[in-house]
This record gives C-alpha cells, structure tokens and sequence, in this order.
C-alpha cells in the first residue's frame, strides 16, 4: 500500500471526526423538532424547529492539526462552511440535512525530502436526519425534552479527487464514498437562566473504495449561561449567553482493504468555549474548540484546535 | 372638533362618536400563560404560529413572565383550544388562557 496512504490515514480519521464531529453534531444535534432553545454550537441535534417553520443554520469553520510525531511532519488545515437546514413536520418530528463546503490542505514531506502542499475543494458528504421529542415537561420558563434521532451520511463528496502527487489520500478526499448510517439520543433542559443539552450518538461507517472509516461513537455536552442582562424584566431582549461545551469522540480504525490502519484512531475531549447572542429571529454565535484530551494510536495526527463561527435564523 | 359644526350637526357627531367607541373597544384581548418559554428565540416560534391566524392583530409577549399577549381584530375570536394548538404547534404547553377585560 502507498505510503502517503497509511500517513494520511490520521488525517482522514481526524479530518473525518472534526467534520462529522461538526457536521454531524450540527446535523445530528441539530433535530430541534419542538421549541426554539439558544442550542448547543458544536452540535446541531438540539436545534429548535417548530411546526411548519425552517431554521437555517451557516457556520464557518476553520480547524488546525499540526503536532505530527512522524517524518512526514503532516500539517492539516480545513477552511469552509457547514450549511443547515431544519424544518418542523409537527410539533414534536422535525428533519435536517447539512451540507459542508470545504477547502483541505496537507502539507507533508515526501520520503525524498520534498515539501509539497496537497489540496482539495469542495462538497462533503451530506448529513441528513431526523430527531422526534419523545418526553418534554414544560413549566413556568423552564422545559426539559428528551429526542432520539437517526439518520444518513450520504456520499455527496467527491472521494476520487488527485493532484499531481496522484490520487489524494482517503483521509484527504471530501467524500467517503460509503452510505453511513447514525443515530443518538439528545436531551435539552432550559430554563431563563441557563441551558443544558447532553447528547450520545453512534456513527457505522460503511465500506467506501477499500477504504472504511472507523466508525464513531460520541458524546456531547454543553451549558449557555445567560451573561446578560443580568435581569430580565419585560417584553424579549436578547439575551448574550456564555459557552462550555465539552465533545469525547471515540473513532475505531481506519481499514483498507480489510486491514486495520494502526495510526487511526482514538480519543479525543474538546472542551470549546464560546458566546452566543441570541434574539428572537437571528442568533450569533461562537466557539474555539480546544482539545484537552487526545490518546490516538500510532502517528495520527493530533487536533491543535478549531474555530466556528456563524448564524442562525428561522423563517 | 365639534366646535366647528354647527349646533344639530354637533350634537349628531358627538352622538356618533359614542356609538363607535364601544365598538373599537371591542377588539379582544387574551392572555396565554405559557409554560416552556425560556429564551427570545423561542417565543419567535410562538409570534410566527401566532401570526397566521385569522383575526390576530397584535401580539406581546413578556418572556419573564411566560405571557402572550393577543389582540385580536373587531368582532374576531380565539378560543381555547386554537390557542393551545398554536402554542403547541410552538412546541410549548397551555397553561392559561384568559379573556383579558375590555379596556375603558
């Protein structure tokens, strides 16, 4: 097998989790069937929808991964955009479907000592979901719900793309080639002061072209403290939240051709903080994911840390 | 403006004028208490779902309180139960619903 293959591999896993860890928590989380919370910013199941409504969600994303313990001395960085889209089909089902928009690049050296920079620009693969709110117990400015949901990673990317170097590695490559099926539960409790989402989710990645991801198994947490205003009075003011969010993502091995890749892989703890603004029809917001936690195998390559940034209206 | 009429014609305007004003005052008013609203965003969901129903002309929402507000047009009604489907549509839960009194 080439060796830029297994090299990138890490990169891939990694690239993979960052932008599924997004994508998919922006879609998956993003299942917002019944009410309009402030909602977690690094994952997108706890969206609020309501009946009949859309919610268009646009984050921009900007994400580093530079310690490489190998020669290759692999430095990855992923510039783009992740689009979501809910709409409420009741009160208590809604769906989504997320779209990323990605530019990638690899700088690595070559066994024969030559620095080249590898790119690719493009579609990812589409996320789509849907979540149904199976409890909620609402109370004078508070609510709690709790929402399974379940859906599809599609493979909208491109997963032949080549440079001169030849074909990219898989972990380069925007799509998967492989239909990956998730699914996971969210829970939200909220009330005038604060918000709590907490969410686990399981993602079987299929067989793409000989190449299969890990598959992904996470969990997700995040508080919005209201910083202002301190005290509410009348009428709706916006409120400005402060962020913790906190994501431990666990990815199995790449396999290639039925062979397990030993430098993919592992564990990894964000802890993001952030700000969220938050109106009645538009919400800013932001967030730095840093990782506190990595303990991947072999030489794949390490997260430095990852911005997002964005919008979100409905309409 | 009476002062500029003649003396029939003023007392038939000032006659009138108090026949159409328990007529504006007939826009009613209703009072949701909702449980559930906990942020601006949601209680635009609330505003939206509102928004479509015949007859609503105005509405205010206190999110500390947990209140909506709803002013209807002349002669227009909500009842009870289309003011529960809206809130839950909304994805929240009715717990009060009153017909504020009329305003003097």
């Amino acid at each position: 097998m080439p060796p830029l293959r297994v090299e990138y591999r890490p990169f891939r896993c990694r690239a993979r989790r960052a932008i599924a860890a997004v994508f998919a928590l922006t879609a998956a989380l993003a299942g917002l069937a019944d009410t309009a919370h402030a909602a977690p910013e690094t994952f997108n199941t706890a969206l609020p929808v309501p009946k009949g409504e859309f919610i268009f969600r646009e984050q921009f994303l900007y994400k580093r991964a530079s310690d490489d313990p190998s020669p290759a001395d692999r430095e990855v960085e992923v510039v783009g955009g992740i689009s979501v889209l809910g709409y409420g089909v009741s009160g208590d089902l809604a769906v989504f479907g997320v779209v990323p928009y990605l530019h990638k690049s690899l700088d690595v050296t070559l066994s024969g000592g030559e620095r080249v920079m590898r790119t690719t620009t493009g579609i990812g693969d589409a996320r789509l979901f849907a979540r149904y709110t199976v409890f909620h117990d609402d109370a004078p400015g508070r609510t709690f719900r709790i929402a399974p949901f379940a859906g599809l990673e599609v493979p909208t990317g491109d997963d032949d793309d080549s440079d001169a170097q030849g074909r990219l590695p898989a972990t380069l490559q925007l799509g998967s080639a492989s239909w990956d099926p998730f699914a996971g539960v969210v829970a939200t409790y909220q009330t005038l002061a604060y918000e709590i989402d907490a969410a686990v989710s399981y993602q079987i990645n299929t067989a793409g072209d000989e190449f299969t991801l890990g598959d992904v198994a996470r969990g997700d947490a995040s508080l919005q403290y209201r910083l202002w205003p301190r005290r509410l009075s009348g009428g709706v003011p916006g409120f400005l939240y402060g962020v913790l969010e906190a994501n431990l993502i666990y990815q199995d091995r790449n396999e290639i051709a039925g062979t397990d890749d030993p430098n993919s892989g592992g564990v990894t703890l964000f802890l993001s903080p952030g700000l969220q603004y938050v109106t009645r029809r538009w919400v800013l917001e932001a967030v730095v994911q840093l990782p506190a936690f990595q303990d991947l195998n072999g030489t794949a390559l390490e997260d430095d840390f990852t911005v997002r940034a964005g919008f979100r209206f409905n309409f | 403006m009476f002062r500029f009429m003649s003396g029939s014609i003023r007392i038939a305007a000032f006659g009138l004028s108090l026949m159409l004003l328990p007529a504006a005052a007939f826009a009613t008013q209703y009072q949701l208490k909702v449980d559930g609203l906990a942020c601006p965003f949601c209680a635009y969901g609330i505003e939206k779902q509102l928004t479509r129903t015949d007859g609503v002309k105005e509405i205010e929402i206190d999110i500390n309180a947990g209140t909506v507000t709803v002013t209807m047009a002349e002669g227009a009604r909500l009842s009870r139960e289309q003011a529960k489907r809206i809130v839950e549509d909304a994805g929240f839960t009715l717990r009060n619903f009153a017909e504020l009194p009329a305003a003097d």
